[in-house]
């Protein structure tokens, strides 16, 4: 259904939700990165600061967990790709934790090729990752390691739906804490 | 050389029991319900008595599920 300009019920309530995140001042792109880049920090941008912490304790807090229990491989790009993608929902802890286990693959690459087992630059064939990773101690196939990614994985999909809240509240323009409805008033 | 012992907590796995996994569903339902209600919630003094609310009802339905599946089991065996 066609309205005035010609556009659709849909443009019409994005141009009205654009017109009013400028009005508040803040910008819903902004409030995206940021909320992505550090947990917690897009609902600060918004004027929900309270709100902003208690997501930047928990998910920081279920993520380092995670990491802690299931060790440097818990976000593991090569063997468990799926969760890699939603532990980087997280941010800068999935950015360092990331950087993390490419040094130990970047390691274990250099050494597989100092025994010839590997070309110099590439990362050796799964049973010799497996065998070098063994002997530092690390095993990601096992069931602590799969809790310890749910854990991570978790905290990557719950700051998704943060991202996706902070995003929203500026578009819509509702920055700040919501004032309490008549009923909820004390 | 000293390894830090946050780096190497960081770094190794640690070794868990495997009947006490199931355990660390409860920290995971309480992260989940406190991040779902901080965002959801009109009210931020309200917030504890909602997350216990809603860690009840995931409790409660994992248990149910557990249950079900359970049954399941013994009904094909």
């Amino acid at each position: 259904m066609a309205t005035r300009f010609g556009w659709s019920p849909l443009e019409v309530r994005i141009n009205e939700m654009t017109k009013t995140s400028k009005t508040i001042g803040a910008i819903p792109f902004v409030a995206l990165l940021l909320a992505w880049l550090i947990p917690g920090s897009g609902h600060v941008y918004i004027g929900r600061v309270r709100r902003g912490i208690i997501i930047f304790i928990a998910i920081g807090g279920a993520f380092w967990a995670g990491v802690g229990m299931g060790g440097v491989l818990t976000v593991d790009y090569h063997h468990e790709r799926w969760w890699f993608i939603a532990d980087m929902f997280t941010g800068v802890h999935g950015i360092v934790s990331g950087l993390r286990q490419q040094r130990v693959y970047q390691d274990l690459a250099k050494e597989a090729a100092d025994e010839g087992l590997a070309v110099p630059g590439v990362l050796p064939p799964d049973p010799v990752i497996q065998k070098k990773l063994a002997e530092k101690g690390l095993f990601p196939q096992t069931a602590t390691a799969s809790v310890a990614r749910v854990y991570a994985g978790v905290a990557g999909l719950l700051n998704l739906m943060c991202i996706f809240d902070a995003f929203v509240l500026t578009m819509m323009g509702q920055a700040r804490e919501p004032r309490p409805s008549r009923e909820q008033a004390p | 050389m000293t390894v830090p012992m946050a780096w190497t907590l960081f770094y190794d796995p640690v070794v868990l029991p495997y009947y006490s996994q199931v355990w660390l569903i409860l920290p995971l339902c309480v992260v989940v319900a406190t991040v779902y209600k901080t965002i959801r919630t009109k009210r931020l003094n309200r917030l504890f008595l909602e997350v216990v609310a809603s860690m009840g009802y995931m409790l409660a339905g994992l248990v149910a599920l557990g249950a079900a599946l359970w049954l399941l089991r013994l009904y094909w065996s």
